[in-house]
């Protein structure tokens, strides 16, 4: 056996006594959800297999994701819109879109769905027209507010309200001297919103904009509470006449976990390539290649 | 449009609130001089500048770029600003280049060199594209423009954005400390680019430390102090024999 000279020994961090117990204790916790989990015949296994791909609970899933891209995509442009009224140097215009974001941020999104489902109780009646022309329709409320309606309605004007922000935020993060830049060269507004301003947001809005997908399609099981059909409501309806409320609870978790995991595969991708292209001075051309000119 | 590439500011004030920042200035710049503006960090020297290209709007005094009011149209009991279209008018006459390079991080360096003709000229992307590769080649960055600005140095970023500039065939440049934010080996590189302009007899407004390049190239310098133009004549008297106290001072400091 040949003696190591001390230049040539390695240099090792000694496992210690706490690198085994934290391996303990997760494996310990871990085991005892899953013996339980499997064990537990309440939890009613097969039940859950037998209702997993059921008509019912496949439609209320078609229903929340048809709900989710609808008021995402609305209240996107709506909360485009209000994010520009909110920069916007006329005090009324961005006084205005300040008062719609304290009101839709500053209360529940489950009180306001339920305030539009009623809506009714306040304008029982409102006609929908073209201002000074003859052209008008008296709308019956009650017909016009379906669960539906109040539904895409509620989530669309809550949702504006928080991508409003994203959005201020996003132009927030650009540089005074990118307006100035663009400004000396003699670019119209629009110009410079187009080309130099938007495309310098997307970093900031579109990681931001995927966790609120996220975060939407969570939320629109709220809309159970106004008898829309969508995945929870129809996994309430199963269990309210066969009483198998947790097997039922556990087959709409499932899906709601299926979607968000599906959903946050493209939100880290979209993340990382947006973190690359700004933080590091990196090779990679910056995502918005495309011919911007 | 005439775009003679004259400057003149006769009593020029600005205010930020109750700061003043421009008490009365006095510039000429003939066709085709280079004026250099000194002075202590806030004596005001960068906020004139910044008028002279509408980056800042002034309060009162009289300001004629290029042989026309800027900013502004003459009328009977006021001064009445211009619509912005105008205003964007007259700055693509201006070329400006900024201490922290200001390029687009989003586009490549040949395609902020292009943004200018393309997007404000409307000249064809081609015609356009052999423009910047040619102002690249002038600016010693032939072969660089697919590079995005995170991919260059600082003074490469800043070659690029005087490329820009010139890009949109001004008649005048405005530059705002150009070498200030660069690391000092990297400055040479860009008065270079800017000793040449000055050979090519572009009417030069240049903002700078660099006393050096001052009593080179410019053919003026004002010395500022307080928002007061302090003092103001060739540069080579200027800074061998200054006149006022204050010159003396502030040349004795930085010297």
């Amino acid at each position: 056996m040949s003696e190591l000279l001390p230049e040539q020994k390695k240099r090792i961090t000694p496992k210690r006594p706490r690198d085994y117990v934290s391996w303990a204790v997760a494996i310990a916790i871990v085991g005892g959800l899953v013996t339980t989990t499997v064990t537990n015949e309440n939890y009613q296994w097969p039940v859950v297999f037998s209702y997993f791909t059921t008509e019912a609970i496949l439609d209320g899933l078609v229903l929340t994701l048809v709900l989710t891209v609808a008021s995402m995509v609305l209240g996107t442009l709506l909360g485009l819109l209000l994010a520009v009224m909110r920069m916007s140097h006329q005090a009324p215009i961005s006084g205005l879109a300040r008062l719609y974001i304290t009101f839709f941020r500053g209360t529940p999104v489950l009180v306001q769905l339920i305030f539009w489902f009623n809506i009714a109780a306040l304008y029982p009646n409102i006609t929908i027209g073209i201002p000074f022309t003859d052209i008008s329709t008296p709308v019956d409320m009650n017909a016009l507010m379906t669960p539906l309606t109040a539904a895409i309605v509620g989530l669309t004007l809550n949702q504006a309200a928080y991508m409003a922000e994203i959005i201020r935020g996003g132009f927030a993060s650009v540089n005074r001297g990118q307006y100035e830049a663009a400004d000396s060269l003699g670019m119209s507004g629009f110009t410079r919103l187009r080309h130099v301003i938007i495309p310098q947001t997307m970093p900031a809005i579109i990681p931001a904009t995927g966790n609120q997908v996220i975060g939407m399609l969570k939320e629109t099981s709220l809309v159970s509470v106004l008898g829309v059909a969508e995945l929870l409501n129809s996994a309430q309806s199963i269990y309210a006449r066969t009483y198998q409320t947790i097997p039922l609870l556990i087959v709409a978790s499932l899906w709601y976990l299926i979607m968000t995991m599906a959903l946050s595969v493209p939100q880290s991708m979209i993340e990382r390539r947006f973190s690359r292209s700004t933080r590091r001075p990196a090779p990679v051309a910056v995502a918005t290649k495309e011919s911007l000119l | 449009m005439k775009a003679d590439g004259t400057i003149v500011a006769r009593q020029l004030c600005k205010s930020f609130g109750h700061h003043e920042v421009l008490r009365g200035i006095d510039l000429t710049v003939k066709a085709g001089e280079i004026s250099c503006i000194i002075g202590p960090s806030g004596s005001g020297k960068s906020t004139l500048l910044r008028c002279v290209n509408g980056l800042e709007t002034i309060d009162r005094g009289v300001l004629r770029v290029n042989g026309e009011d800027f900013g502004y149209v003459e009328k009977e009991r006021a001064y009445h600003a211009l619509r912005p279209q105008r205003l964007a008018e007259q700055r693509s006459h201006i070329g400006m280049v900024f201490q922290q390079f200001n390029l687009f991080p989003n586009m490549t360096a040949e395609d902020n060199v292009m943004s200018g003709p393309v997007l404000v000229k409307k000249i064809s992307r081609k015609v356009a594209k052999e423009q910047a590769q040619r102002l690249l080649a002038q600016v010693g960055l032939a072969g660089c423009g697919h590079k995005y600005p995170a991919q260059l140095s600082g003074g490469q970023q800043q070659r690029v954005a005087i490329a820009r500039a010139l890009a949109m065939e001004p008649s005048i440049m405005l530059f705002d400390e150009p070498t200030s934010a660069l690391d000092p080996e990297l400055v040479g590189e860009v008065l270079a680019v800017m000793r040449d302009l000055a050979h090519h007899g572009m009417t030069m407004l240049v903002v700078t430390h660099e006393m050096g390049f001052a009593r080179d190239v410019a053919d003026e310098v004002l010395f500022m102090d307080g928002g007061v133009a302090v003092e103001r004549g060739d540069a080579r008297e200027v800074l061998a024999n200054p006149r006022e106290k204050r010159t003396q001072e502030f040349l004795e400091r930085v010297l």
